[in-house]
């Protein structure tokens, strides 16, 4: 017991370890699920990189569309990525969490273009930054977000 | 132009790998790297100490020797003397010229700080019985000196901090947490050399005065008083039963003989007058 | 005033170019938002309230864009582009740019 109060730096940190790896784990799964579910859904709604070009008459209105998200990382996760940093390499750890805010950020927007009756989206720009991180000291990325924006456009009835 | 909806199956931006799996290899690795730096690390500090002018830990030692202003006492460098005339056979221990200081202090403690300065804190000598005792104290300072121990030590701790430092930042609580991991190899270490000072001092006590009476008294005046076994995995020094056992094996071993010990001089005697102090180590 | 990100308005004709129109703001979050992102740290998942946040900031800064645009006499902006940078700990600069024009 007493060993155990001694480090009681060193438990904290392994329990905040275990608990971020099954809560992260867990959340990760939930969001993967959820994501692939809403891709489906709105599969039928075309995005593209292009600007396209559109005869005059056929488009009924055009509105700039934004998604966004914050994603954060576990501690275990953080954990990996610190260890990463020694030996350097693939920092497997942050590629699920870049790849879950990107994704998420296009469904927002893809949601928002529905809500506009757009059929299309052209001109989709994605962009991705570090946030809850002080400019000039050297910390690790807890979280980062991503937007996606583009030009929602609803065409005419036919 | 048409358009096709496809929905993607698999996701190639995310690695396959379980992260479970990634974070063993990973320690593994450091567990690798960890290891072959304490390795390298020892294998430096240990050649550096054998190479080390004396100049340099003299100089050590001054600066070390602020923090305990003892007095000389001409008693105990008697008794220094006559121990370094029965190991003038010894070497090593040739270069260094030899003080011993008494600190007024209650913790039952000597240490052997570099450049050959020993220093008897009072509240050891205080519950001392016998010169044999005595000089088993004595004898295994210098078998310190003749490990070159108080530089070894120095040098291992300072290249931990420095390469976790260097590693992890200076205050990043990962820092401490290694610090902690290599807490019971550098125990393992330190327990490795109390014994080998240990056994040093008993082949001199051997040859001192043909027989080993009184090697193990102060251990087990404080064997019961210690605790389990269990709590010295990551203490500086092995259990004193530990000591007491590994002394009385090679006793055993090398057939020296046990006497009774000589009551101490009368030189140091008065100091037994007073009562005793608790002892705190 | 009709925003777009492609360079031009589809369905309508740009008359007037008016030149390059911004709008920016920094914000920071409150102490208990700052307090359930330190939470969530440890679990991971989404910050919702920093994704508000950045949105309502998105948002403003769209609009003050849009407040120039109307300050030069233009009806839409187009190829609009934004930008995210955390310029101190817990505060986000947003950021939009675009070009002005006066579209039939």
């Amino acid at each position: 017991m007493d060993l155990l109060l001694d480090n009681l730096d060193l438990v904290m940190f392994l329990v905040l370890v275990c608990l971020g790896y099954t809560a992260g784990s867990w959340a990760e799964k939930k969001h993967y699920r959820s994501i692939e579910a809403r891709e489906k859904e709105l599969l039928s709604l075309a995005v593209v990189t292009a600007e396209g070009s559109f005869p005059k008459n056929n488009v009924a209105q055009a509105v700039l569309v934004t998604g966004s998200a914050v994603v954060s990382i576990d501690y275990f996760k953080r954990l990996l990525a610190i260890l990463r940093n020694i030996f350097g390499g693939r920092v497997k750890s942050y590629e699920s969490l870049v790849d879950r805010a990107r994704r998420e950020a296009i469904l927002r927007m893809k949601t928002a273009a529905q809500e506009q009756g757009a059929g299309m989206i052209v001109n989709l720009r994605l962009e991705t930054a570090a946030i809850g991180r002080n400019a000039n000291q050297k910390k690790q990325i807890g979280s980062v977000e991503a937007i996606a924006y583009g030009t929602a456009i609803r065409f005419n009835r036919v | 132009m048409k358009f096709t909806p496809k929905q993607l199956s698999g996701n190639v931006n995310v690695s396959r790998t379980h992260p479970l799996v990634e974070l063993f290899w990973l320690l593994a690795g450091i567990v690798m790297l960890g290891g072959l730096f304490i390795f390298a690390l020892g294998f430096t500090t240990d050649w550096a100490a054998r190479k080390a002018p004396l100049s340099i830990e003299k100089w050590i030692g001054r600066q070390t020797l602020k923090q305990f202003p003892g007095e000389d006492n001409p008693a105990l460098s008697q008794r220094l003397q006559a121990l370094l005339t029965t190991a003038s056979s010894e070497e090593r221990l040739q270069r260094y010229p030899f003080r011993i200081l008494v600190l007024d202090r209650d913790d039952v403690n000597a240490l052997a700080l570099p450049g050959g300065t020993i220093v008897i804190f009072s509240g050891l000598l205080d519950e001392i019985t016998s010169e044999n005792e005595l000089m088993m104290v004595i004898g295994h300072e210098l078998g310190h000196f003749a490990q070159r121990d108080h530089l070894r030590g120095l040098g291992r701790g300072l290249g931990i901090a420095i390469a976790t430092t260097m590693i992890f930042g200076q205050d990043s609580g990962f820092s401490d947490l290694v610090a902690k991991a290599v807490l019971p190899i550098q125990a393992g270490y330190s327990q490795q050399q109390e014994r080998a000072a240990d056994r040093f001092a008993l082949d001199l006590l051997a040859r001192h005065y043909g027989h080993c009476g009184g090697a193990t008294d102060f251990f087990v005046r404080h064997a019961t008083t210690s605790g389990p076994q269990i709590a010295y995995l990551l203490a500086s020094h092995p259990h004193p039963q530990a000591r007491i056992d590994d002394l009385n094996r090679i006793i055993a071993s090398k057939h020296y003989a046990l006497l009774a010990p000589q009551p101490l001089g009368e030189d140091l005697r008065h100091r037994q007058s007073d009562p005793p102090a608790s002892p705190t180590h | 005033m009709i925003l777009t990100n492609v360079s031009t308005v589809p369905g309508k004709t740009i008359v007037e170019h008016f030149g390059i129109v911004q709008g920016s703001t920094v914000r920071a979050k409150h102490v208990g938002r700052d307090l359930m992102a330190g939470l969530k740290n440890l679990v991971g998942g989404e910050l919702k309230g920093y994704t508000e946040l950045l949105q309502d900031a998105r948002e403003e800064a769209t609009q003050r864009m849009a407040e120039q645009a109307q300050q030069f006499g233009a009806n839409a902006v187009v190829n609009i582009r934004f930008a995210t940078s955390s310029v101190a700990q817990g505060a986000a600069e947003l950021f939009a740019y675009g070009t002005a024009v006066r579209v039939e």
